[in-house]
């Protein structure tokens, strides 16, 4: 059991713990970016290829948080590609009907919480194991998408979506005296600080409330938390709607960032955001995991992959790369369990 | 122990040597550098393309620095692309959007940036690019309606097979055929409302139910690859392709097969490796602050079977990708 929870004793040595879990991806992270320093040419260090790196990993790391609850839960989300696509579309879609940002959004969301509400509905109704009723939404959710787009993209006005993911934001909107000492480090996408709001929550909701010690006592050891009164079936419907709904709104994003809705868009996505949360120490055996690992994954991957392109190395190497991480990554969740184990 | 950071930082090694290309630090020697981003970099097509660009860097003495998705429609990806060449600063730019619409906030960031951009193979949605460097489609689409035509003796009945809704490159072909095919009074075109869609499975059974409804067919044109290789397969069922000039537009072995055998009368072929070299060219210019035409046409040629073995015909057939090995 992840000794996590405030109410059992050895709070501290479980915190010291905690920041050991944190130290490992922040220290591989910081190395990436120092080594890349190095070999990159200058522009790898500026501020304005931070705020680049920092757009770049929105996608992700938002469909990250969703899955950082699956898996901490001992599930796995496959389909996070295809639901992102259909998000993306349905967004197009009712961009394209005139229901304007706010509810095109909404329904963007919504998509992405329909394919989540299927694949809780059939790993809790049916017990089916999870990778099996994901892989085949990752089917269905991405031909869905090419149903409803006509197997082509579509092209609709971006209205106030597409500056969501600008990097040169317009901050006419803002206070005056705080537009002129907004430092120009802050003045990052929007769909950043969505990002950081959205894991700020995330986090809260995974470590302070009754529905994230469910999760993780879940992940831990199912049958025991049955016995403890965890309404199993209900936590685990409700994991997978938010996961759903957080990728639903990484389409939306998509959308703004694409301005096009793309049906084809994400594709292998999933494996991106679950190695994003691996890295950031969660264990596919469910039971850990946190958000700001899963943020600091998202962050080393999208780096590795801007270091690659600034210094000039082709696409082969960089897949090599990512496949390593992988492995390297999954790697250690074993080394953690045995230790933990031991 | 916790062993992550030393394995993170064996991992974060191993980024750094397979990342240690040595073609970045040729950057030092003040070389002007040049992004080619095409839209994929698997297809044939994309490898002529790149062996242009190459041959036109070396004669300039710049740097050009060949980078595209893995994905033909990854869209994302592509964007990701040039934003990262903005960060890294190059000179300029060559891209060749995969969306008309979807690369346009990356380019307005390089044109924001001082970055020319110049726009080749497809157009872009910007009014902000250096110059668009690609084949005129409705010329070839009129040559193609020009060489039916001579071949049908001016007269006869014709059917055009169309690609696929919203494609703009195609759509213009289709139209210059059809002006070109127009002008002579005594041809009739019998189709030209029908679609084979994205995939050669398509065409071939739209091209079968239109040879099943117009058994008195004598020239069909078809504006793309796909299409023009289904429509070869139905005539081949058919035993008709002795029966029916046919033209097609882009070359693949299949085609050029055909074209051998005189089972497809002509095609019309684009010249990749010229757009290559000349998008490159319009690149530096603008960079040097030279004028730049901001159309620029790459060339297109019909290609009737009996010439075949021309050594122009074979040379856009066959391009000399040889500059890519060394």
């Amino acid at each position: 059991m992840e000794a996590e929870d405030p109410t059992t004793p050895g709070r501290s040595a479980a915190a010291a713990r905690q920041v050991a879990d944190i130290l490992g991806p922040f220290l591989g992270l910081i190395v990436v970016v120092a080594l890349f320093g190095a070999v990159a040419p200058e522009g790898f260090l500026s501020v304005f290829n931070a705020k680049t790196i920092a757009t770049q990993t929105v996608i992700v790391g938002l469909a990250a948080i969703g899955a950082t609850f699956i898996i901490r839960s001992g599930g796995i989300d496959l389909s996070v590609g295809s639901a992102i696509a259909l998000a993306s579309v349905v967004t197009a879609l009712a961009m394209k009907a005139g229901l304007g940002e706010v509810p095109s959004a909404l329904l963007g969301v919504l998509a992405g919480a329909a394919v989540g509400a299927v694949n809780g509905g059939l790993v809790t109704l049916l017990k089916l194991p999870p990778f099996i009723v994901t892989l085949g939404t990752l089917g269905a959710a991405r031909g869905a998408a090419k149903w409803l787009a006509d197997e082509q993209k579509v092209d609709a006005p971006s209205g106030g979506l597409k500056p969501f993911m600008s990097k040169n934001p317009d901050l006419s909107g803002l206070p005056g005296f705080i537009r002129e000492n907004l430092p120009d480090w802050l003045v990052l996408a929007p769909g950043v600080w969505l990002m950081g709001l959205a894991a700020l929550a995330a986090a809260f909701l995974l470590r302070r409330t009754v529905f994230g010690t469910w999760t993780t006592a879940i992940g831990s050891n199912e049958p025991t938390a049955r016995l403890c009164g965890v309404p199993v079936e209900r936590t685990k419907f409700a994991i997978y709607v938010f996961a759903g709904a957080m990728a639903g709104l990484a389409g939306v994003l998509q959308f703004g960032r694409l301005t096009v809705g793309d049906p084809t868009t994400a594709m292998g996505k999933e494996l991106d955001v679950i190695a994003a949360v691996v890295i950031g120490g969660a264990s596919l055996s469910g039971g850990t995991g946190t958000i700001l690992g899963a943020m600091i994954g998202a962050f080393l991957m999208a780096t590795l992959a801007n270091g690659c392109n600034l210094s000039g190395v082709p696409n082969f190497v960089q897949e090599i790369l990512v496949g390593a991480i992988i492995v390297s990554a999954v790697t250690l969740d074993g080394f953690r369990s045995r230790q933990r184990a031991s | 122990m916790n062993q992550r950071p030393r394995l993170a930082a064996a991992l974060s090694l191993l980024a750094l040597s397979a990342c240690g290309d040595p073609s970045s630090s040729e950057a030092a020697s003040g070389a002007l550098q040049i992004a080619v981003v095409p839209k994929g970099t698997t297809h044939e097509f994309w490898k002529s393309v790149h062996a242009g660009a190459e041959a036109a860097a070396r004669d300039l003495g710049v740097e050009v620095i060949w980078k595209g998705p893995i994905r033909e429609d990854d869209r994302a990806e592509q964007i990701q692309i040039v934003e990262n060449f903005v960060v890294r600063g190059v000179d300029g730019i060559v891209l060749m959007p995969m969306d008309r619409k979807a690369l346009v906030t990356p380019a307005e960031e390089a044109g924001g940036q001082g970055i020319p951009v110049v726009v080749a193979d497809s157009d872009l949605d910007w009014e902000g690019r250096t110059s668009f460097v690609a084949t005129d489609n409705r010329r070839g689409g009129e040559l193609a309606g020009e060489a039916l035509a001579e071949m049908m003796g001016g007269e006869g009945s014709v059917i055009l097979l169309r690609y696929q809704v919203g494609s703009a490159s195609t759509y213009e072909r289709e139209e210059g055929f059809l002006e070109a095919i127009g002008k002579a009074a005594g041809i009739e075109i019998i189709s030209s409302n029908q679609y084979a869609g994205a995939t050669n499975e398509g065409a071939y059974q739209a091209s079968e139910n239109l040879l099943n409804s117009f058994k008195d067919v004598d020239g069909i044109f078809c504006p793309n690859e796909s299409a023009a290789f289904g429509m070869l397969r139905a005539l081949q069922d058919s035993g008709r392709t002795d029966d029916v000039a046919f033209v097609g537009f882009d070359a693949s072995d299949k085609l050029v097969e055909a074209l051998r055998a005189g089972e497809i009368d002509a095609l019309v072929l684009q010249d990749p490796v010229r757009m290559g070299e000349l998008s490159v060219r319009a690149c530096v210019a603008a960079v040097r602050g030279e004028a730049v035409d901001p159309r620029i046409d790459t060339g297109v040629v019909v290609v009737p079977s009996a010439s075949i073995d021309d050594p122009s015909v074979q040379a856009l057939l066959k391009p000399d990708l040889s500059i890519l090995d060394e």
